[in-house]
Parts: structure tokens; sequence; C-alpha cells
């Protein structure tokens, strides 16, 4: 809920440097602790007194941010899979060798996009034209 | 002969283009986000051809428009114009919803409270000439091919497509069959492909937020000229 003595009882709780910030980022003033970070700097934080389902949230590491950057056990916490944090989840012990050893992001309209590549024979032969030199 | 219809501003443009020679091609890609030792992009695209019969071509690599730098003051200017533009571009985007299949049911869901595309000003439009982006989500069929690419003719510039699920995508489960389209990119340009079937409405919304991504990174007054 977003009632006028909320926000500025969280705006008096996180300042105003990190009021705009949030306002720019998640579009709402949210006071929650510090959960954890991730390898890529993304802030992980939890308030319990939110509403059901707005009580996760994350502040991420880059300004052109995507829901890609969040690591698959983080995403699980953030997705309310498990309550707890990768560094104290018991699947995180669990042996994960199918996973990538490093979580690899959206690479979407950046070079290392996806393209599609044939790996099959040629189906035609293209004709290479030779002009002989004239004598 | 042309130089009258190319400006100072154009000139100035061109000159800031930068070199290609001493580019690094994978800076922003690799500035993003990655601790990961996974190899860079020169090495994980193969070069398409290089083992056909075609004649081959040494590759270069060509920095995105979005991976170019700004330069200048005509730039800085231009910038800030294409931000306001591309703002007002992504959050109001009206798609013309193209539900063939079940897709549109997903399509649908995105638009109820629960992922309530309101909030984006996202709002269905049913007829062409008033809407921006073309959600073509399900399967294609030859018998509407025509429809749809008269409908994307009728949508006024600038125009986007989505094309959402397996099936538009390319074929998907109907591939083979002989009477549909194997994939919508065969009838019209297609921006964002959502993977799928049928994609969740998060993905068609996920969809949605990268070509939010692709307006805010188009270089409107800075390409102009190159037309």
């Amino acid at each position: 809920m977003s009632y006028l003595t909320r926000t500025l009882g969280n705006l008096r709780k996180i300042g105003i440097k990190e009021y705009w910030h949030q306002l720019q980022y998640i579009g709402d003033t949210k006071a929650g602790k510090l959960v954890g970070v991730d390898k890529f700097g993304n802030k992980f934080y939890e308030d319990p007194e939110e509403l059901p389902l707005r009580t996760r949230w994350v502040d991420y590491k880059k300004h052109d941010y995507d829901p890609a950057q969040i690591e698959p056990l983080w995403h699980l916490w953030i997705s309310y899979g498990t309550d707890a944090i990768p560094s104290e989840d018991p699947l995180a012990l669990t042996n994960r060798s199918w996973a990538a050893p490093h979580h690899i992001p959206n690479y979407t309209a950046t070079p290392g996009a996806f393209k599609t590549y044939n790996t099959v024979k040629p189906k035609i032969k293209a004709w290479e034209p030779i002009a002989v030199a004239r004598k | 002969m042309l130089s009258s219809a190319r400006t100072g501003a154009s000139l100035a443009l061109r000159a800031a283009k930068p070199a290609s020679a001493q580019l690094v091609p994978f800076r922003i890609a690799a500035a993003s986000i990655s601790s990961s030792s996974r190899k860079d992009a020169a090495s994980a695209v193969q070069p398409h051809g290089a083992h056909g019969g075609l004649a081959k071509r040494e590759r270069r690599e060509v920095p995105l428009p979005s991976q170019e730098g700004t330069k200048g003051v005509v730039q800085y200017a231009l910038t800030t114009l294409d931000q306001i533009t591309n703002w007002a571009r992504q959050s109001s985007l009206w798609p013309m919803t193209f539900g063939l299949a079940c897709c549109a049911v997903e399509m649908m869901h995105l638009s109820t409270p629960r992922y309530d595309q309101d909030r984006l000003g996202i709002i269905f439009r049913a007829s062409p000439r008033q809407s921006d982006v073309m959600i073509v989500a399900g399967t294609l069929t030859n018998k509407m091919a025509p429809a749809l690419r008269q409908v994307y003719d009728q949508m006024p510039e600038p125009r986007w497509v989505i094309s959402m699920g397996s099936c538009a995508n390319g074929g998907g489960y109907y591939h083979y069959s002989y009477s549909v389209v194997r994939g919508c990119d065969r009838i019209v340009p297609v921006d964002v492909y959502v993977p799928g079937c049928p994609p969740t409405s998060e993905a068609l919304m996920y969809g949605i937020f990268q070509l939010q991504r692709k307006m805010r990174n188009t270089k409107i007054t800075r390409m102009w000229y190159r037309k």
C-alpha cells in the first residue's frame, strides 16, 4: 500500500538520497533489511511488514537492468521459492554440476546474442566465376 | 551536388563516428555483468558461410548503434531529444492484437490484473491505424499470412513486431505442416522473439521489456540522415 505516512516513514528511515534512487528504479519508497549482495553487485532487500509478494525486492547494480541478471538461486529466493538466501540454502550445497559455473545474463541486443547457424552441408553449390585473363 | 542537402550537423555526426579499427567489439556486453569467464562474442558466434562455397570475406566487428558512444555537442543535444522521444514511445505502447491461437490466451492474461499491462501504458487496440506494436500470438497459417501483412502495412510508423510463441517464431509444432508459414518473420520484420509454447504472460512481459530496451537505444535523430 502506498499511503503518505508509509512513504514518509520509509523516507525518514532510508534518507533522501536512497529515496531518490529508489524512485528512479522501483518507483516506490521502501525500507528493508539488506539480505545479501550477489556476485554482480545486485542488492537484495526484505521487509516482512510489506504486503504479501512485495516483501522482497532487488536493487540492480546496472542502470540498464534486467531480471535475467539475477542468479538462479537468488531468483528462487526473490520469487518466494525458498526463505533461505543462497549462502544458507541447503539447495546450494547439493550437486549443481549440471548448471553453468557462472550465470549467463540475457545477451539480447549485444554482440553476444544468440545467432542461429547451420550444421549441415550446404544444399546448393555457389558458382564462383573465374575469368580467364585476356592474352 | 549532394552537399547542399547534407547539413553541417550531419557532417559533424559523420566525423564523430568512431573508427572501427580501434574498436573493442564486446565492450558493452563485457562491461555489462560478467564476472564470468564466458568467451566473448567474437569467438562465440560462428561466421556464417565460412564453410560454404561462397566467397570468403573477412569478418569485421561493427558496433551496434547502441554501443556507439556520444561524441560532440551536437550528438549530446540530439541524444536528449532521442531520450524524450523514446521515453514517450516506450511508455505508451499500443499493441495490435494479432491473437491467432492459444498464445493469445496468455496475451490476454497480460492484460488482466495480475500482470496488469495498463500500468506500462499498454492498451490493446483493435485498429492497426492506432497501434504501434503488433503481437503475433499463435500459428500463422498460409491463409492468414496476407491478412497479417496487410494489417502490418496499415500500421503507421514507427511500428514494431513481437513474435510470440514457437509457432510464430518458426512454425513450431506445425513446422512441417503444408498450410503453415514457418515463422512470421517470413511475412513481417520481427523485433522481439518470445520463445515458449505458449510463453507465459511473464515471458511476454519480459519480451515487451526487451522491446522497450530496444526503443531506448534507438537513435532517431542521429539515424535519419543515413536513410
